[in-house]
């Protein structure tokens, strides 16, 4: 058994919509068969009116346990810190957050925004958005690097734009079995279990990166996406190729670039002029290399690629 | 004169985003209504001075449920900017993508939000009320787990084509970043095919697809419902059934007067698009529809206006969406005399203020068109029969929508040629675009003027703008607004009419109610909607 509460702050709903794409367990398992009980969500369940707003204090005083306070969105702290452009229910979002992040045994960072601020905290940041215990790659946000939970942990983020569904049930579901404890997090307050491979990781790109093989541009089944499309596979933490989107694919897989969604930069460079979907190069080596490559490194490498390359490299292996 | 009571439903829940409603209550009615969007997160303002594509990364992320949709705004309004040349398997793959969104958020919305107020306890007196509690109970009820579980495999589809649902951005100008393979085209045949098998033909519509579609008048469709238990019991049917007898074909009518900006550039005729070009090349036809009189007019971007009088911007009152500036007012009371929301009060500027969405749709789907463009008199034909629109045609006209979409669907699968192109490299270029596209929830389109390279003004006007819009400044209701007047209240305690209404419109915002006593003052209670 385990309560637990669901807010959006800024927030597009899309952890909501991608939250509500599970299988095994889906969202009605989570109720049903995990003994979830989803106090509250702002697009699921019966309306409460006046009693959210008792629910709410009753959570605040303690009367009811918070086991699990998920948050979507980003913290609105505009204008000039009152937070005032994001009211709910009588108030502005950013004190119900205060004040449930101190009755809460285990308090969940959903998607980009509730993490690191994401997409509303690109400059110039017009909402003064922060995520709950970072803002981009600052530990602080919101609640201040010293937060814990009642349980003892910070803020467990779950980043990504959106989250994948698993990423989130199986969070949800470790905490309310009891396997809390088993949850081991990185630097940024990611489960490692997730985030410690590479978005490359299972890439059907992979032979194409590894012999340099370029997908110059879009349309095209072959080809890495890293050396010309701005693809950030290759130093952006994730499960996506591993555990796959929607059961079918990815977006590297469809031949989508990786935005690095999962990463505090995004989105990187705040999409400024001539970065989006566009490798960035010094005297043709791209500026950003794959994790833990140096350029003298990556210089040996693919002329080793190029020059090793097989026969069928550049035919179009992912044929009709 | 009774007393005038009034209720603020803040946050009303079961809608996407933040919405507060505040109805006045008077002798048992709904005699005014506000309707205010709570949420202010600034996409133009961050969008000034980036990347021309930076929309195509941005403009999804505006909206979790309708990502496609922005998607496909983003990237036509830079294809008309740059002049580009689309493929037709492009155009293709962005109808789809935006088809099978659409089928994710009809039974999400359907049965998620819109269907749990049915299991109300006002309504324990209906008939029908055990078997829509056994059926649409949030969580338990029978067909809320398999509408849930079902809602998740149309995106499965865009996920071969996009990579994820939601948050792809693989629609760019130009075309679009995949060369799908036999096997992407047949196995998203194969979810078409069960999404057809398990839910849309047994639980939607108990009927074949065929039979459905021999409907074409009311009269049809009463005929249908009599005519098997399958039909009647269908969730189709017992929504049909039910919403009768609680009265909701008799209130939420709205301004009568519709607006879409037309839905699905067909494959052959809109691959050199342009602003001006698109109208004439859309498979489900757009314009302005005057319902009371059956007056049909083409409808043009340049009409669209934006009232901002009592929205919480330090701009000029009125202007189109090319010319404003979007400065967020610092302070924002509420007042309802003044300023009271972040949503403008969209309108056209001869039509004024227009509801959007799968009524709209549907209605000037009634009127003559090109013989490739879709064409269907049934929803007419039952406003028509039930003496206007109410919160039950409104609905109707989505569920009815389903099938219409699913069919392109199946269409788009059949005409993809996978030898050919799918993208053609485009010069940038600067400039002015507009794309535009229906939303399941209604008109929605971008605008973008690029200088220098960078973006210099991004503008987007969302469904749920025209639909929850506050007051104009001549005074004029926002069609929620409007819809709400003369909504019934049997218990002010718990306004599950005003939250029937809010929900009709699938806004994309979560809306909370605020009921007063309008003679008092006295706040009676608040509550989510949607």
């Amino acid at each position: 058994m385990a309560n637990l509460l669901w807010l959006q702050g800024g927030a597009c709903s899309g952890n909501t919509m991608s939250f509500l794409n599970a299988e095994q367990p889906s969202v009605c398992d989570l109720v049903t068969d995990f003994g979830i009980t989803i106090l509250w969500h702002p697009s699921l369940g019966l309306e409460l009116g006046d009693n959210l707003r008792n629910l709410l204090g009753s959570l605040t005083r303690g009367d009811v346990a918070l086991d699990i306070l998920v948050f979507e969105g980003t913290v609105i702290q505009a204008p000039d810190g009152t937070g005032t452009w994001n009211r709910f229910a009588g108030r502005p979002m950013k004190d119900w957050v205060t004040d449930l992040a101190k009755v809460a045994s285990y308090v969940v960072a959903i998607g980009d925004c509730a993490t690191w601020g994401g997409i509303p905290a690109t400059a110039p940041n017009p909402t003064q958005s922060t995520g709950l215990q970072f803002l981009k790659k600052n530990h602080g946000g919101f609640l201040g690097a010293a937060y814990r939970s009642r349980a003892g942990m910070p803020v467990i983020n779950v980043p990504g734009c959106p989250a994948h569904p698993d990423w989130i049930t199986q969070i949800l579901v470790a905490v309310a079995t009891g396997r809390a404890g088993d949850l081991s997090l990185d630097d940024l307050q990611r489960p490692r279990t997730f985030f410690s491979s590479f978005t490359q990781t299972g890439c059907t790109r992979n032979m194409h990166f590894a012999y340099k093989v370029s997908a110059t541009e879009f349309g095209q089944r072959k080809g890495c996406l890293y050396y010309d499309l701005g693809c950030r596979g290759p130093m952006t933490h994730s499960p996506c190729n591993r555990i796959l989107w929607n059961r079918q694919s990815s977006k590297t897989r469809a031949g989508m670039p990786c935005l690095g969604c999962t990463e505090p930069e995004f989105p990187f460079h705040d999409l400024a002029p001539g970065t989006v979907f566009k490798t960035q190069t010094v005297r043709g080596v791209p500026s950003e290399l794959p994790a833990g490559i140096d350029k003298p490194g990556y210089i040996r490498l693919t002329a080793a690629a190029k020059a090793t390359s097989p026969s069928w490299a550049e035919e179009d292996i992912f044929v009709v | 004169m009774g007393t005038v009571q009034t209720l603020d439903i803040s946050p009303v829940g079961r809608v996407e985003g933040d919405l507060d409603v505040r109805v006045d209550i008077q002798d048992g009615r709904v005699v005014d209504a506000w309707t205010q969007a709570q949420l202010f997160r600034g996409f133009e303002v961050i969008l000034r001075d980036k990347d021309p594509q930076a929309g195509l990364i941005m403009t999804p992320r505006a909206c979790g449920i309708c990502g496609a949709s922005h998607l496909t705004c983003a990237a036509w309004a830079l294809d008309t900017a740059w002049q580009t040349t689309v493929p037709r398997n492009a155009i293709l793959a962005r109808n789809l993508g935006q088809i099978v969104e659409t089928m994710q958020s009809q039974p999400r919305h359907h049965y998620g939000l819109f269907m749990i107020d049915y299991t109300n306890k006002n309504y324990r007196a209906s008939r029908f009320y055990d078997e829509a509690v056994r059926r649409w109970a949030p969580f338990t009820g029978k067909h809320y787990e398999i509408g849930i579980a079902i809602s998740g495999k149309p995106v499965e589809i865009y996920a071969l084509f996009g990579g994820q649902w939601p948050h792809s951005s693989y629609m760019v100008p130009g075309g679009v970043m995949c060369a799908p393979t036999l096997t992407d085209v047949t196995r998203a045949t194969g979810i078409l095919e069960y999404v057809r098998r398990t839910w849309l033909e047994p639980v939607w519509l108990g009927c074949s697809l065929e039979r459905y579609e021999e409907i074409r008048s009311h009269a049809d469709f009463l005929a249908w419902l009599d005519e098997k238990p399958e039909h009647a019991s269908s969730d189709l049917g017992l929504f049909w059934r039910m919403s009768a007898d609680i009265g909701l074909d008799r209130y939420g009518a709205g301004p009568r007067r519709y607006l879409s900006w037309g839905y699905l550039p067909h494959e052959d005729r809109y691959q050199r698009p342009t602003i001006d070009g698109r109208a004439a090349a859309v498979i489900m036809r757009g314009g302005v529809f005057d319902a009371e009189t059956g007056a049909y007019s083409a409808v043009d971007q340049a009409h669209t206006r934006e009232d901002m009088w009592h929205a919480w911007y330090d701009e000029p009152d009125v202007a189109h969406p090319f010319d404003r500036t979007t400065r967020p007012a610092a302070a924002t009371p509420t007042d309802f005399a003044g300023k009271y929301s972040w949503s403008t009060a969209v309108a056209h500027e001869r039509a004024g203020r227009l509801e959007t969405g799968p009524l709209a749709r549907q209605l000037i789907a009634s009127g003559a068109g090109e013989p490739w463009q879709h064409r269907d008199p049934l929803v007419l034909d039952m406003y028509r029969a039930l003496g206007g629109p109410s919160v039950m045609l409104r609905h109707f006209a989505r569920m009815h929508e389903a099938v219409r979409l699913y069919r392109e669907a199946e269409r788009i699968l059949r005409q993809f040629q996978l030898n050919d192109v799918w993208y053609l490299k485009p010069t940038e270029l600067d400039g002015r675009g507009w794309g535009a596209t229906e939303a399941v929830r209604g008109a929605l389109c971008h605008w973008v003027e690029i200088q220098g390279g960078k973006i210099k003004n991004y503008q987007i006007v969302a469904p749920t703008t025209w639909n929850v819009g506050p007051r104009t400044r001549d005074g004029v209701r926002g069609p929620m607004e409007q819809a709400l007047i003369g909504t019934p209240i049997a218990d002010p305690n718990d306004p599950v009419e005003v939250g029937h209404v809010c929900r009709s419109y699938d806004s994309c915002l979560v809306c909370t109610v605020h009921a007063y006593d309008a003679r008092t003052g006295v706040q009676l209670a608040a509550f989510r909607t949607a």
